[in-house]
């Protein structure tokens, strides 16, 4: 329980994945399934981010030609979910344009009732 | 001259993304546009194949993208593998890419073509690059580029039932991408390295202390990975996304596109975990299970089917379970046999989903029925699809049955000799459900009552690649031997 308590980012990061991955699996409406994908793409970033993270310490930059900090965070992290944001992104931007172009044929964005019309 | 054939997987990568991707958009006349996309995909084949020669000539080499040692920038490791499935994504790209001049703007609006070839350089590119890689959030990237490009070339025909088909398989896949992603993160949290040999020498160091933190990242890259090549309970949206596309873009999206993610699981389980933490997990009878329910549930699925495309679809799933089933076995012989299958298996997809997609555009039929005496109308085109049927059915010297005669020397092996069973009958049902077009094509008084002999077939010039295509399978069967050596020569070395 302790070692919950300390870690709380990443029981946070977990827990928020869980419940993007359900909304996205389990959820009919597409734009809600949108939303979960996202608070599941950024519970993957917060983890990341807080594996680099070190309470107190500061970002490796060098000032003058030497490192001006002791002990400092890990900067790959940060730089590899800036990579990550720009890939959420993206999807989601081409999901949404999905999104439109299905309630324009379809007239309902409700998976269910679109998977359904097929069987008519 | 051996610095700059090193540079060529890099240079093939970055001319399909500066000339195919990025610089179609600016020109406008349609005749420039396909005549640059053939040359960059041959120049890419020849790349390629030059890069094979080097690689059997004097064995892998690794290459450092800026001149960054390992630890810091990305590197490429080609060996054997790499540049034999590098190069026949590459050739199957250029000769679906020819097939698509003659036969495309029947399916697509004219306006969308260009758009068919930029995703396609796009996709050609991110897939060489996820084959190519030894970086693994590289890795992720490409995979999120090839499926962003994937469901392009679903939607280019932009009717209901491809935007529909499309938003399914985005759906699925960025689930997937996601579960790839976590993986990433706890095993960063556990190496601190990206770099998948690094990341290896961490893991053996932590592998005691931290298996439940692994075992739980093998099953994230597992399932991940599976959503996206159509491991077998993962795989509804497959069918839904190659029947609906354009016929070129199915025979991409079965050849390449479902086989990308398995390499990319394959280097991570033998490059990243080692062969010695995954022998000791279940994973691979994880595999086993999932890949011998999709060898013969596939087939079932495909025995019902009415719609040709939806069958050859579901006879992709079954023929992915060949390939898992490879991997599964965990011996030599089995990841192979997989690794042949790939190859086998995207020349002979891409041939039939080709030769299917002129019978629908000669035709204008969908349903397998109406196809009955087609090989009257057209002789050439079905002659193509029995022989690539016949090779996914198992018929000696052909591609297939080496990969099942292998397969099943594997299980023997292995000591799991039940899995035979399960080879014969996926065989025979493979059978069951390719015979009937073949038998109602050629034969019988009353299908072929009324059929004018050739009067559909379609000129033998655009015909050319499929057959190309075909003879290339042929060889591939009948040069067996050497491909097989060839690939094990890669594997010893992983």
């Amino acid at each position: 329980m302790n070692m919950l308590a300390n870690n709380y980012l990443e029981v946070g990061a977990i827990i928020l994945f869980g419940i993007g991955f359900m909304i996205l699996l389990l959820h009919n409406n597409l734009i809600k399934k949108i939303i979960g994908m996202n608070i599941m793409d950024t519970s993957v970033f917060l983890l990341f981010i807080t594996i680099g993270y070190i309470k107190g310490k500061e970002a490796p930059i060098i000032v003058g030609g030497k490192l001006n900090t002791i002990g400092y965070v890990n900067p790959i992290p940060a730089g590899l979910m800036l990579t990550g944001i720009v890939v959420a992104v993206s999807v989601t931007g081409f999901m949404l344009a999905l999104t439109i172009k299905l309630y324009e044929k379809y007239g309902t964005i409700e998976l269910d009732e679109i998977l359904k019309m097929r069987s008519e | 001259m051996s610095q700059l054939i090193q540079l060529f997987p890099l240079l093939s990568i970055l001319i399909l993304l500066i000339f195919g991707a990025f610089l179609t958009p600016l020109l406008k006349r349609k005749k420039i546009i396909l005549k640059l996309h053939i040359a960059i995909n041959s120049l890419v084949t020849a790349l390629s194949f030059i890069t094979l020669f080097y690689v059997a000539k004097f064995g892998p080499f690794v290459f450092q993208i800026g001149h960054y040692p390992a630890p810091f920038g990305i590197v490429f490791k080609i060996g054997p593998i790499e540049s034999s499935i590098g190069l026949m994504f590459s050739f199957v790209m250029t000769m679906v890419m020819w097939y698509s001049i003659f036969s495309l703007e029947k399916e697509i609006k004219e306006k969308r073509v260009s758009f068919f070839y930029i995703l396609n350089s796009l996709l050609l590119a991110s897939l060489l690059g996820i084959v190519y890689t030894s970086d693994i959030f590289n890795g992720y990237v490409f995979l999120e580029v090839s499926t962003l490009a994937a469901c392009g070339i679903i939607i280019v025909k932009d009717k209901k039932e491809n935007i529909k088909a499309a938003i399914k398989y985005l759906l699925l896949s960025s689930l997937g991408s996601g579960l790839v992603l976590m993986g990433i993160a706890f095993i960063y949290s556990i190496s601190g390295h990206l770099n998948m040999t690094y990341i290896h020498g961490e893991i053996i160091a932590a592998a005691s202390d931290k298996t439940n933190l692994l075992l739980i990242s093998l099953i994230l890259f597992t399932i991940g990975l599976g959503i996206k090549s159509a491991m077998f309970p993962m795989h509804v949206w497959l069918p839904d996304a190659h029947t609906n596309a354009p016929s070129p873009s199915s025979a991409i999206l079965s050849s390449l596109v479902i086989k990308a993610p398995v390499v990319f699981l394959i280097k991570i389980y033998y490059l990243v975990y080692g062969i010695e933490f995954i022998s000791n997990s279940n994973v691979f009878e994880l595999l086993l299970i999932f890949g011998g329910f999709g060898m013969i549930m596939g087939s079932l699925f495909a025995r019902r089917q009415k719609i040709l495309k939806r069958l050859i679809a579901y006879s992709s799933v079954a023929q992915m379970g060949y390939i898992f089933l490879g991997i599964g076995l965990g011996n030599e012989l089995g990841l192979t046999i997989a690794i042949y299958h790939m190859i086998a298996h995207g020349l002979t997809k891409s041939s039939l989903f080709l030769s299917a997609g002129s019978f629908i555009e000669q035709t204008g039929f969908k349903n397998i029925e109406d196809f009955k005496g087609i090989g009257k109308e057209m002789p050439v085109t079905l002659g193509i699809f029995t022989l690539s049927a016949l090779s996914l059915i198992g018929i000696p010297v052909l591609p297939g049955f080496i990969s099942k005669w292998n397969l099943a020397l594997a299980s023997i092996e292995s000591g799991k000799i039940y899995l035979l069973a399960i080879i014969l009958i996926s065989s025979l049902l493979n059978a069951v459900y390719y015979f009937p077009i073949i038998i109602n094509g050629y034969f019988g008084e009353d299908n072929l009552d009324g059929k004018v002999f050739r009067s559909k077939s379609k000129p033998i010039k655009e015909l050319i690649p499929v057959i190309i295509l075909s003879l290339v399978m042929v060889a591939v069967g009948f040069l067996s031997g050497s491909v097989i050596n060839f690939i094990k020569s890669g594997i010893s070395i992983m």
